[in-house]
């Protein structure tokens, strides 16, 4: 359990420093709404038109397979870490295979929507 | 909101006041405004000769919501006017205004039917840089000169300064 | 070469052409409204003219004149590189056949013509202000138009109309054939996105304009609009003498005012017939040379920069910096150097220029390597830019193209070359010609402009003449000291040039040179004054803005980004 208290302060101490911060903003700073500080901003102009359409799919699917790449580097990071220290004691080829396994049906599935065009833009 | 800071006369605000403004002063992000010839001597500023980020000012953000100080680097049109004006009131305060260069802070030598003679027609100013173009050097001393002005203002200082833009 | 193609109009267009003149070597004709469009098809098609550039289309004002305007059409052929003027006069109220069916540069042209004169362009397809803004009243180049009046802009303009934004695909003529569409999107239809680049953007290197629809991140229709920078460089040249324009000059394409100022002093010079010592020449070249490369450094600097390369920006400041060095001692200014005059120079070289410049040179170099290092084989970099922004030759020489970006479609045209100037056919350099006109060859043009740049600089600095620097010619030199204290012609001489001004004769010029951009054109009207009459400024970027449009289409948003950058749009010189 002792493990486990350093990651319980970084985060602590990460979480009261942001609200720390968003709390001084708001009582330090000066806060002067007009209805033209409020528009959108687009280079200086007014927006034409609304922004409420159906987007572009592609959009979707790039934002898809970045979070699941993502993720997979969040996976990678904690093994690639502690491997070593596996190595050492001997279970390093389990922890490789274990590990290969994974990423093996990452790479089919990246393989997959290579073929079916999912990386291309148009 | 907040804590009271009409009459900033006690220790705690007055610490608080200068400990604010040296936050303030020492990260003024500045949003360029480049037209003209100045935004190549603002370039000229930022790049490795002349570094402007020695003075907090590095993190140049192109959109006025995350910028701090708007460097009017150039000749402001009377087609610019609305633009600029947008701009400046998109902007969150605190907010500074720098004119850099003479045409953005009289017209210059452009005393036409196309140049606004002066952005101060337009929005509320805080330093004038003359120079056609200034020098980075002529920049930079202005501003150290922006930074030891905000430093002595008062925490509400942005609503004296910019109370035009109440008006909508 | 001048005189023929004056005898070839007069032969063919006898009974059509009011006047001609071959006045300074330059043929001009002025021919009825109704034969206009047909001498200008012959001036392109004629295998003996093949005019196919169109360089500018100038309005002039004479209020006096029952006919008041005169619109100039000026037109270059590249081989056999002739040179010629084609003008009609029109009432006010009145209009002229359009010239957009001939040459695609005319549209923005004469749009500009009709903004600042009012007269107008039947068949025209988009007839509005260009420089002005649209809530301007009145057209500010007339003569009765005063100076000073300005007109507030309350409202940016809206750009696209509500039909094209609502009417979504089948008002802009896209439909699922043409390219963004695949397929399987189909079904699954996105709607477009109206998306304004504004004149405050990072991207748009300076004051211009884009509204854009956009379907995903392709851009389906857009329109562009320049004029956040008129600075009225010609209504304040008609109000100053002929040196005071000098600094004006300056700011015009203002990273390369060096090269500026040389081309207005050769232009009026051209008026004045006054030919300058061989060591203000050979000045000139090594000055002219210096500020086209501090143009492709920030060019080139800007494109990565809008690449996503930030790196190789501060490489090429670092560059930029060493010359500036130089430049300030030379001038006394960085940026906006004013250092020509008409008839020679502002001061001579320095003691130790040589060594200086010398030293400033071996630093582009090493920044150049620097940058080609990091970019050339880069294959991100080539998948940003080989094959995007391609601008065919043909299409190039329509849309008025000129300089590196007509160079890197495969066009051999350098007026360097073609029509040299202060001495450069005795100057040994090449002219790089790239092949395909995407952006990759526009920057790698570019890089090799500025070895040759260098080339000229060194062969410059090695053959510098002694002598003075100012021409002796009493028209716009001073008399020396002794002779104003102790002549009376020569006080008299130094008191006309002081109180009035170099007095050009009246008459009509057309002065070029090759600015870092392309063909900076000076056509200059005189009425025998110590002001211009009319001071046209032919920009080379104001062309290559006009294609962009037409660049853009079906492009995706990073790729006109990629794209703008290579063109070198300085908003100085595009809006004057």
């Amino acid at each position: 359990m002792n493990v486990y208290v350093p990651i319980l302060l970084v985060l602590s101490i990460g979480v009261v420093f942001s609200l720390l911060f968003l709390f001084l903003s708001r009582a330090l700073g000066p806060r002067h709404d007009t209805p033209e500080k409020l528009t959108t901003y687009e280079c200086g102009v007014p927006t034409r038109g609304s922004t409420n359409l159906r987007f572009y799919v592609r959009f979707y699917v790039v934002a898809l397979l970045f979070l699941l790449f993502d993720i997979e580097a969040a996976f990678l990071i904690p093994w690639a870490v502690s491997f070593r220290h596996f190595v050492q004691e001997g279970m390093g080829v389990q922890l490789f295979i274990a590990m290969s396994v994974f990423f093996g049906m990452l790479v089919v599935g990246l393989l997959y929507e290579w073929r079916k065009g999912a990386l291309e833009w148009e | 909101m907040g804590v009271a800071l009409d009459h900033p006369s006690n220790f705690m605000t007055t610490k608080l006041r200068q400990a604010v403004n040296w936050g303030r002063k020492y990260s003024l992000w500045p949003m360029p405004f480049g037209t003209a010839c100045c935004a190549i001597e603002f370039m000229g500023s930022v790049s490795s000769m002349t570094d402007l980020s020695r003075f907090g000012a590095e993190a140049v953000r192109f959109s006025p919501r995350q910028s701090d100080l708007l460097l009017v680097a150039g000749t402001i049109s009377y087609k610019q006017a609305p633009i600029l004006k947008r701009v400046y009131e998109q902007m969150a305060e605190p907010k500074w205004v720098v004119a850099m260069g003479v045409c953005a802070s009289s017209g210059g030598f452009y005393n036409n039917y196309g140049t606004v003679q002066g952005i101060d027609t337009i929005i509320p100013c805080d330093i004038y840089v003359a120079g056609c173009p200034p020098t980075p050097e002529n920049l930079l001393s202005a501003l150290v000169q922006l930074q030891n002005r905000v430093q002595h203002e008062g925490l509400d200082a942005v609503k004296e300064r910019h109370s035009d833009s109440q008006t909508a | 070469m001048t005189a023929r193609p004056l005898e070839i109009l007069r032969e063919r267009f006898a009974a059509d052409l009011i006047e001609s003149s071959d006045y300074l070597g330059d043929a001009s004709v002025t021919v009825r409204r109704e034969s206009l469009i047909d001498v200008l098809r012959f001036c392109r098609d004629d295998s003996r003219l093949r005019c196919v550039l169109l360089l500018d289309v100038a309005g002039v004002d004479w209020p006096g004149r029952k006919e008041r305007f005169d619109v100039v059409y000026l037109l270059r052929g590249l081989d056999p590189g002739c040179r010629l003027r084609v003008k009609v006069r029109v009432a006010e109220g009145g209009s002229v056949p359009t010239a957009c069916g001939l040459w695609k540069s005319a549209e923005w042209h004469e749009r500009e013509a009709y903004d600042l004169f009012g007269m107008k362009f039947d068949g025209h397809p988009d007839l509005r202000r260009l420089l002005t803004h649209h809530q301007f009243e009145g057209h500010a180049l007339r003569k009765d138009y005063p100076i000073e009046k300005g007109q507030m802009c309350y409202v940016p303009e809206l750009l696209l109309t509500d039909e094209e934004l609502s009417g979504g695909a089948a008002r802009v003529g896209y439909g699922p054939d043409t390219v963004g569409l695949s397929d399987a999107d189909e079904e699954i239809q996105s709607d477009f996105l109206p998306v304004n680049i504004g004149p405050s953007h990072p991207a748009t290197h300076g004051a211009l304009r884009v509204e854009a629809l956009l379907d995903g991140e392709t851009i389906v229709h857009s329109r562009t609009e320049i004029g956040y920078l008129h600075r009225c460089f010609e209504k304040e040249a008609e109000d100053h003498t002929w040196q005071q324009i000098i600094p004006y000059t300056d700011r015009l394409n203002y990273v390369s005012s060096l090269t500026n100022n040389v081309g207005y002093a050769l232009a009026v010079e051209k008026m004045l017939g006054v030919t300058v010592p061989e060591r203000a020449q050979v000045i000139r070249v090594i000055v002219g040379e210096m500020g086209r490369i501090m143009d492709h450094l920030v060019c080139i600097g800007a494109n990565l920069v809008d690449i996503g390369a930030l790196t190789n920006f501060w490489y090429f400041f670092n560059a930029r910096e060493w010359m500036y060095k130089v430049v300030e001692r030379l001038c006394g200014e960085r940026l906006t150097t004013s250092y020509t005059r008409v008839g020679g120079l502002y001061r001579d070289l320095y003691e130790g220029f040589e060594d200086d410049l010398t030293l400033a040179l071996t630093k582009v170099e090493e920044g150049l390597a620097d940058v080609t290092g990091l970019v050339q084989r880069n294959r991100i970099f080539m998948d940003r830019c080989v094959g995007v922004g391609v601008m065919s030759a043909a299409d190039a020489l329509s849309w008025g193209w000129t300089g590196p970006c007509l160079r890197a479609s495969g066009v051999d045209f350098d007026l360097r070359k073609v029509a040299p100037y202060s001495g450069y056919e005795t100057y040994d350099f090449d002219i790089p010609v790239g092949e395909n006109g995407d952006a990759y060859d526009r920057i790698l043009v570019r890089i090799e402009e500025m070895y040759q740049s260098m080339r000229i600089i060194r062969q410059g600095l090695e053959r510098m003449p002694d002598g003075p620097i100012q021409s002796t010619d009493r028209r716009v030199a001073m008399p020396p000291k002794d002779e104003v204290y102790n002549s009376i012609e020569g006080m008299m001489n130094h008191f006309k040039l002081v109180f009035d001004g170099i007095q050009v004769p009246a008459g009509e010029a057309y002065g070029f040179t090759e600015g870092a951009n392309g063909e900076l054109g000076f056509y200059m009207v005189s009425d025998g004054g110590g002001h211009p009459y009319r001071m046209k400024v032919r920009p080379p970027c104001f062309p290559i803005f006009a294609s962009f449009n037409s660049m853009m289409k079906g492009q995706m948003v990073a790729d006109a980004v990629a794209t703008l950058g290579g063109l070198n749009i300085i908003a100085g010189e595009l809006d004057r």
